[in-house]
């Protein structure tokens, strides 16, 4: 490998390592204080996709009963990536209110939540087919209207190209991760959120509005899925209703390498199955998803806790 | 005592779990100032009473008046903010975060500061910040655990998790604290410093408290008054001298035995 491949690998697996985190964080958050898998956060990150599409002023194909109907009005596209992953966070409270919130308040298995977070999964991967049909969706070319398609981080003789939106992808996913710990270190409501985290019961003696907390909860990780969802698309297309399911799968691949429930673990676990990634070579990249997956089998054998959780104590 | 004002008027409470009953029909009111006890054999209702008056189970019959105030089927969060605290009897501590943070996040009600002044640093959120803090700090001062302000909770002795939670529950700023078995694991000086601790937090802020105890001559030297579960139901109440020889009380304990 020469070194100008190593550094595009690089920055390749920051980029899309950082996607992964900001999309696993939406797991881990409602992980850590409802101690439940939201399997319907791959479905998030799809609909994410499509909103920022529809907001972009972009019109359906011609499948879906919305065939050719296009937003009386189209948004930047940065404007766009906020509201539709807004518009994610939405769905996601709507999931927290229809699939999870009934099942918690009549004490049922938390086993139970999971299969009806699957149930919502395969609703939403439906629905979309029903509505905008299956084919591939691609926003504009050069969304973020970057100008050029790549960037040399070399000198003009040895080139070091990175495809920008790369770079655009890493930027944002840094800012929203930055805020994210801003939120949940600085803020009250970030205080709340962490004693929710360790004891629900606790947290609502102390005065904490723990369902109202969980909804903001849902919200966030909406937001995030959402927002992944459109990076991830900018930097290929929109492949159909399945989009986010693979996605979906890695991204609880990053959560157990972190460590369930860690909110720094989900960073690091993003990062580093992104790096691992990107150092596949091109003519092996069939491989990719296997080589994340082994990474995480020789993880866990080394720390079964993943690279940053707790070891669970049990006490006799 | 009965010519201050009643804090709590507990008014026929009663629990049902399927058939079992936990709490039977069960009233009586408790004045400002007082130290109340719940006493009783293990499984006669007193934790479940515990629950029932800080709203994590809904009562199946009765009501709570707090302050005059009609609180029964208030979510826990809300009879909180109104000025209940407690402590549990298995602590119930935030085990991965410091002292000081477990007695900060209890602060976080009487806080206003919100996202946008929180992630921006701005200086309310700074001040409250600041002031939730020299609060804290104080608190684990008087429950000697100022040294220990930043070592996660999880690493302190039963006793001093105990006088963490305590620091918790005031951090609240209640004026009625529960404390559930609050000598449980400790030794019996201890248990004597704990009385005087609990008569001097209810000077220092104006307390009224609730107290369930196993440990009987701790419980003697320091309430005014008792209250007695057995199976459910109260089988008697009144100041501890006269419990203490009531005959249906005499015969829980040694039915019990």
């Amino acid at each position: 490998m020469t070194l100008t491949q190593f550094f595009q690998n690089v920055l390749n697996g920051l980029s899309i390592g950082s996607v992964y985190a900001i999309f696993a964080l939406g797991y881990t958050l409602v992980f850590s204080i409802l101690g439940i898998i939201n399997f319907a956060h791959g479905s998030v990150f799809t609909l994410g996709a499509y909103f920022t599409y529809m907001l972009t002023g972009l019109a359906v194909g011609f499948n879906g009963i919305l065939a050719t109907t296009r937003l009386p009005f189209a948004l930047p596209f940065i404007l766009a990536l906020l509201v539709g992953s807004g518009l994610a966070g939405l769905v996601g409270v709507l999931i927290e209110r229809l699939a999870f919130r009934p099942l918690r308040k009549r004490g049922s298995d938390r086993l139970l939540s999971l299969v009806s977070s699957l149930g919502v999964a395969v609703v939403i991967v439906n629905l979309i087919q029903y509505l905008v049909g299956a084919e591939a969706y691609s926003y504009r070319s050069d969304p973020f209207g970057l100008g050029q398609p790549t960037v040399n981080f070399g000198t003009p003789e040895r080139p070091i190209p990175v495809r920008s939106v790369q770079l655009v992808i890493f930027a944002v996913s840094v800012v929203i991760l930055i805020v994210l710990t801003l939120i949940i270190n600085r803020t009250r409501l970030g205080k709340a959120l962490q004693a929710v985290a360790e004891d629900t019961v606790t947290a609502r003696l102390l005065g904490i509005n723990t369902d109202r907390l969980i909804l903001f909860t849902f919200f966030v990780s909406g937001f995030l899925g959402g927002m992944a969802g459109t990076l991830v698309a900018t930097s290929q297309s929109i492949t159909g209703p399945y989009f986010g399911i693979a996605f979906g799968l890695k991204g609880l691949a990053v959560i157990v390498l972190g460590g369930l429930g860690n909110i720094p673990g989900a960073v690091v676990g993003g990062f580093v199955i992104g790096l691992a990634e990107a150092f596949v070579p091109s003519q092996y990249v069939a491989y990719k998803e296997a080589v994340a997956f082994a990474l995480l089998f020789i993880i866990l054998l080394i720390r079964p806790q993943g690279l940053l959780g707790r070891v669970q104590v049990q006490k006799v | 005592m009965s010519e201050s004002a009643t804090v709590l008027e507990v008014r026929a409470m009663t629990r049902r779990f399927g058939g079992l009953v936990a709490v039977n029909n069960v009233s009586f009111n408790v004045a400002q100032g007082e130290i109340f006890g719940l006493i009783g054999p293990n499984g006669a209702g007193k934790t479940t009473l515990f629950n029932l008056i800080t709203g994590l189970i809904p009562p199946s019959d009765g009501k709570l008046l707090y302050l005059g105030e009609d609180l029964t089927n208030r979510p826990p969060y809300k009879i909180a903010a109104r000025g209940i605290a407690r402590t549990f009897q298995n602590i119930r501590l935030f085990g991965e975060l410091s002292a000081l943070r477990n007695v900060m996040i209890a602060q976080h009600i009487h806080t206003r500061s919100n996202v946008l002044t929180g992630v921006f640093g701005l200086p309310r959120a700074r001040r409250e910040e600041a002031i939730s803090r020299r609060k804290s700090i104080e608190l684990l001062d008087l429950v000697g655990l100022l040294d220990r302000a930043d070592e996660k909770a999880i690493n302190f002795s039963y006793g001093d998790q105990r006088r963490l939670e305590i620091a918790r529950a005031l951090a609240l700023e209640p004026s009625l604290l529960l404390l559930d078995e609050p000598a449980a694991g400790m030794n019996s000086n201890e248990k004597h410093e704990l009385s005087e601790f609990i008569r001097r937090i209810r000077e220092r802020f104006n307390l009224t408290v609730l107290l369930i105890e196993h440990h009987v001559p701790l419980v003697m030297g320091l309430c005014d008054r008792i209250a007695v579960l057995h199976f459910g139901q109260m089988i008697a109440l009144g100041d501890p001298a006269n419990v203490r020889n009531d005959p249906a009380v005499i015969e829980a304990y040694l039915g019990d035995e």
